[in-house]
Formats: structure tokens, C-alpha cells, sequence
């Protein structure tokens, strides 16, 4: 049950060292941060939204929903890559008697963790700007249920890309579209009807309805359910890849 | 202890491995021998379970690598032609984590004990980039012995070393066949062929091309090497199964005329041409 747990740990000790570095706390707040001051306190005065709330507690968990995201896909996607094509780093995990199920839940299990640090950050950065920001298990469980699907589906990219170009490449095309477009910075309500099956698609589009809710109602529901499939597809196609690896 | 049976692989239109078949038996250091592009890493990776061949069959200890990968895992260390260390983690770290991958009982008192024996112990603690070349190498070695492998696979493990240091490692694997290891080396360094192996395969193109002990093929070939400098200034020579024949031979020759025994190159270029150390 615990074979998982040195894939894990290889990755979390590296994560450590990085975490020393204080340029990486700094770099993964940056983002979520510009953002925070451009559309809560700059930008945001200038949307109106139907739930009567004030932006920024609109706001903060959209950037919760998307920095775990954005960490948890990026830093499994960008590490295996690197780790399979350049540092040959995986082969070390092909070649021990290791079930290719359990180097992908210590993967994603890494992945979550650096998930869940970059939310951290922000949700630290919720409580001291003004706002009516809190926390609540429907909260909590999107979260840890975002970052399990988007680790997953870090393990997917860094399987099938080919150069460390691609990597960037496929979060170009999926990822970023998804951080905008989600409902992260405005209600999807306010999208064209046109597009809107399109919206709602895209996983972090229901990571975002239910990370906003504090109690389940069918809505609530339909969104877990929906992000609860996209992980169990993306993780039974990322062990696939894992299973059928091959120079 | 290692059987491979027409084993091919692609890579494209390139054929990295063309039937090969190969027997290699328990306790000896085999070298697999030729030019870069020779399909030697292609078969260690096919033995390794990190490429599966297009066709073919092979076994370590009667097990099936195709069929029973994971029990494969469990009896083989590898040391790749690439350094593939977790370059950020210490030597310590990284044993560990290799030991924990595997399972390795006592796992603590016998990384001590491996960084003991490769005298790794004062760098122990030392992150893996801040390490020379020979030491990362010697590191790869500590960690593929680590499980204490019925089988060590070193793809070119001296590759980038100084002589000085490629020595040292000489004197490790010699010391490692003491323990009853079978030792699969590829190599393109005839030298290292010669100084290590009781038996070589000579690869040329995916294809072996000559299997023997160092001192058979030197002597199906010829024992001794008249080299000379003919009128265009280009050093060649002429290979001779006796030590007779070669000084009648060289009293024909009038430039620069050297003899000398015959090494692996040799052979290699009797057979195919080419040379191995390009």
C-alpha cells in the first residue's frame, strides 16, 4: 500500500531544496498576486455580479481554484518531462519493481502537495485583504479534488510530450484558456450562451462552482461528480502511460 | 544466465538490433563490443525492460524479460551510459530512494556499507552536482549494487572518465565478478574490452558479428600486426597468424615498419572495415 511512498518522497525532497530557495515562494505567489491587485482592487470594481457578493471574496477562490491548478499540472508535467527526456531520471522508476499504478499516485501525490503550498499562499494572502473570504469543507474538498485531477493530468502531458517545448505548448492550449475562461475572474454566467458547452467542458469550470459553494445543492453535485470523473479518467490514462512506457 | 534469441528492434527504418542471439553464461563479464550506433545500449535497454524488442525472446536466470518484467527488476542492477542520478539529492538521498524503490532490507546499514566500499563516504552528504565525473560514476555503481544484483548491466560505464579514474573502476568491476555477479559491459573502448572481459560479442550495425574470448578472436584473426607507411604517407597494416609470417612480411615493407600483437580493433577492422574507435 505504501510502494507509492518513495516516488513521493524523491519529489518531495527536491521540493524541499527548491522551498529554501526564496526566489520560489516569491515566484508562486507572483502570479496569483498580479492578479489579485489588477482584477480584485484594480479591474474588479468594474464587474457587477449576480450573487450580490463583493468581488474579491468572489475573487480569491477562482485564484485558489486556478493556482492549484496551474502548480500542481505544471510542476508534475514539467518534472516528469524533464525527467524522461533529459535527466533520464525515470528510467530509475521503470526499471524497479515498482506497479506502474503506484509511481502514479506518488507523482500525483507530489503534485498535490505543490498544489495545495501555492493555495496555501493565497489563502493566507484571503484572510489579510478585506474581503468575507473563508474556508469550508465543500471548500477544502474541491481543492484537494482539483489538485488530484490536474497532477493527473500533469502526468498525461509529461508522458506524451516530446520536448520540453510541448510541455509549455499544451498548457498554452488547455491550461491558460482554462484559468480565464472557468470562471475564475467573472461569473460564467455572463458568457455567451454559444459558448457555453464549451465552458462547461473544462474541469476547473466545475472545480470553480463548487469550490464557491458551502453547502452541496444539485449544482454542487452535477460539479463534483463532473471533476470527480475527469480525475479518474485522467489518473487511469496517466498509469496507462506509465504501464506502457518504452524507449 | 542471460540468453537472448533473435531479438530484433527498429527504431524507424534503422534496425538497432538485428537478430541477435546470445548466450552469456553465470559469473563472467561479458563485453559487448562496437562503434557508437552499434545497438549495444538497445540490447541493455531490451534487457533492462525499458524497450521492448519488435521480435525475439530473452531470459535472465530462466525468467522471461518480456513476459515477467517485474520479477526481472528484482535481480538486475544497471549502470546507464547516461547519468541519471537525481541531481539535486545527495549521493545518501539517492541511495535511498533506490533502496526504498526496491525494497532493500537493512537498507541503511547497506548503503553505509556500499559507500564504504567505493570509498563514497565523505561525499555522502554531498549534493550530486557538486561532484567530479568519476564520483557520479562511482555513485551509479554504488546504487546499481545496492540490491545486490544477480546481474550488473554497465553501459559504457567508463565513457568521459580520465584514464586515471577509468582505472580505478577497472579494478571495482574486476572485484565485483569476485562475488559471483554476471557483468553484461558494453563498451567502445578496446582497451577496457580487453582488460575486463573473459568473453566479447562484436556488434557492427545490430548485428553480431564475432563472439569469443579477447585471445580466440585475436587469434582466429592473426597475432601479430605489421604496420608501415606506404609511398602516399598513410599508415596500414597487415594482419598475420604468426610471428613469422609478419617479419617476412615486414622485410617486404620499407616505411616505418612496426609489429606488434594484435588487439580487439583489429578484429574489428579485419571484419567489417571499419574501426571501432572512431
Amino acid at each position: 500500500m505504501t510502494d507509492w511512498y518513495p516516488v513521493f518522497l524523491k519529489e518531495m525532497l527536491q521540493f524541499r531544496r527548491k522551498l529554501l530557495r526564496l526566489g520560489y515562494i516569491f515566484s508562486a505567489m507572483m502570479a496569483p498576486i498580479i492578479y489579485l491587485i489588477t482584477f480584485g482592487l484594480g479591474l474588479g470594481k468594474t464587474v457587477s455580479l449576480t450573487e450580490g457578493t463583493d468581488y474579491l471574496t468572489f475573487l480569491l477562490p477562482g485564484l485558489v481554484a486556478m493556482s492549484s491548478m496551474n502548480n500542481s499540472y505544471a510542476w508534475v508535467a514539467s518534472s516528469l518531462n524533464l525527467s524522461r527526456l533529459y535527466f533520464k531520471t525515470f528510467q530509475i522508476l521503470i526499471q524497479s519493481p515498482l506497479k506502474p499504478f503506484s509511481i502514479m499516485i506518488g507523482e500525483v501525490m507530489a503534485g498535490m502537495v505543490k498544489g495545495l503550498f501555492a493555495s496555501f499562499l493565497i489563502i493566507t494572502v484571503g484572510f489579510i485583504v478585506p474581503s468575507n473570504f473563508s474556508l469550508n469543507l465543500v471548500f477544502l474538498l474541491a481543492l484537494l479534488i482539483n489538485c488530484f485531477m490536474f497532477a493527473s493530468l500533469g502526468v498525461i502531458t509529461g508522458m506524451i510530450t516530446k520536448s520540453h517545448e510541448d510541455t509549455a505548448t499544451y498548457s498554452n492550449f488547455f491550461i491558460m484558456p482554462m484559468a480565464f475562461f472557468s470562471g475564475t475572474f467573472f461569473s460564467i454566467d455572463r458568457i455567451p450562451m454559444i459558448f457555453k458547452p464549451l465552458i462547461y467542458v473544462m474541469p476547473l469550470t466545475h472545480t470553480n462552482i463548487l469550490i464557491r459553494k458551502s453547502y452541496f445543492d444539485l449544482e454542487g453535485l452535477i460539479s463534483l461528480f463532473v471533476i470527480l470523473f475527469y480525475s479518474i479518467c485522467f489518473f487511469h490514462v496517466g498509469a496507462r502511460l506509465i504501464k506502457n512506457y518504452n524507449e | 544466465m542471460i540468453l537472448l534469441q533473435n531479438v530484433s528492434k527498429s527504431y524507424g527504418k534503422t534496425k538497432a538490433v538485428d537478430s541477435l542471439t546470445l548466450e552469456i553464461k553465470k559469473g563472467e563479464i561479458f563485453g559487448l563490443l562496437g562503434p557508437n550506433g552499434a545497438g549495444k545500449t538497445t540490447t541493455v535497454k531490451i534487457l533492462t525492460t525499458l524497450t521492448k524488442p519488435d521480435s525475439g525472446s530473452c531470459f535472465i536466470d530462466g525468467i522471461d524479460v518480456l513476459k515477467n518484467p517485474q520479477e526481472i527488476k528484482k535481480i538486475i542492477g544497471v549502470v546507464p551510459q547516461e547519468n541519471n542520478l537525481e541531481r539535486e539529492l545527495t549521493v545518501y538521498e539517492n541511495l535511498l530512494i533506490y533502496g526504498m524503490l526496491h525494497k532493500v532490507k537493512n537498507l541503511k546499514e547497506r548503503i553505509e556499507k556500499i559507500l564504504y566500499t567505493l570509498e563514497l563516504y565523505e561525499k555522502k552528504n554531498s549534493i550530486v552536482t557538486t561532484l567530479s565525473g568519476g564520483l557520479q560514476r562511482r555513485t551509479l555503481l554504488a546504487r546499481a549494487l545496492l540490491t545486490e544484483p544477480k546481474v550488473l548491466f554497465l553501459d559504457e560505464p567508463s565513457i568521459g572518465l580520465d584514464p586515471h579514474i577509468r582505472r580505478q573502476l577497472w579494478q571495482i568491476i574486476r572485484k565485483i565478478k569476485t562475488e559471483g555477479r554476471t557483468v553484461l559491459l558494453t563498451t567502445h573502448y578496446i582497451e577496457e574490452a580487453e582488460a575486463l572481459c573473459d568473453r566479447v560479442g562484436i556488434l557492427s550495425y545490430g548485428r553480431l558479428i564475432a563472439l569469443g574470448s579477447p585471445s580466440e578472436l585475436k587469434k582466429d584473426v592473426g597475432e601479430y600486426v605489421v604496420e608501415f607507411i606506404d609511398k602516399d604517407g598513410n599508415l596500414l597494416s597487415e594482419i598475420c597468424h604468426s610471428r613469422e609470417e609478419a617479419y617476412e612480411l615486414a622485410k617486404l615493407r620499407h616505411n616505418g615498419v612496426t609489429i606488434r600483437k594484435s588487439n580487439l580493433e583489429d578484429v574489428f577492422v579485419k571484419l567489417t572495415g571499419e574501426r571501432i574507435e572512431k
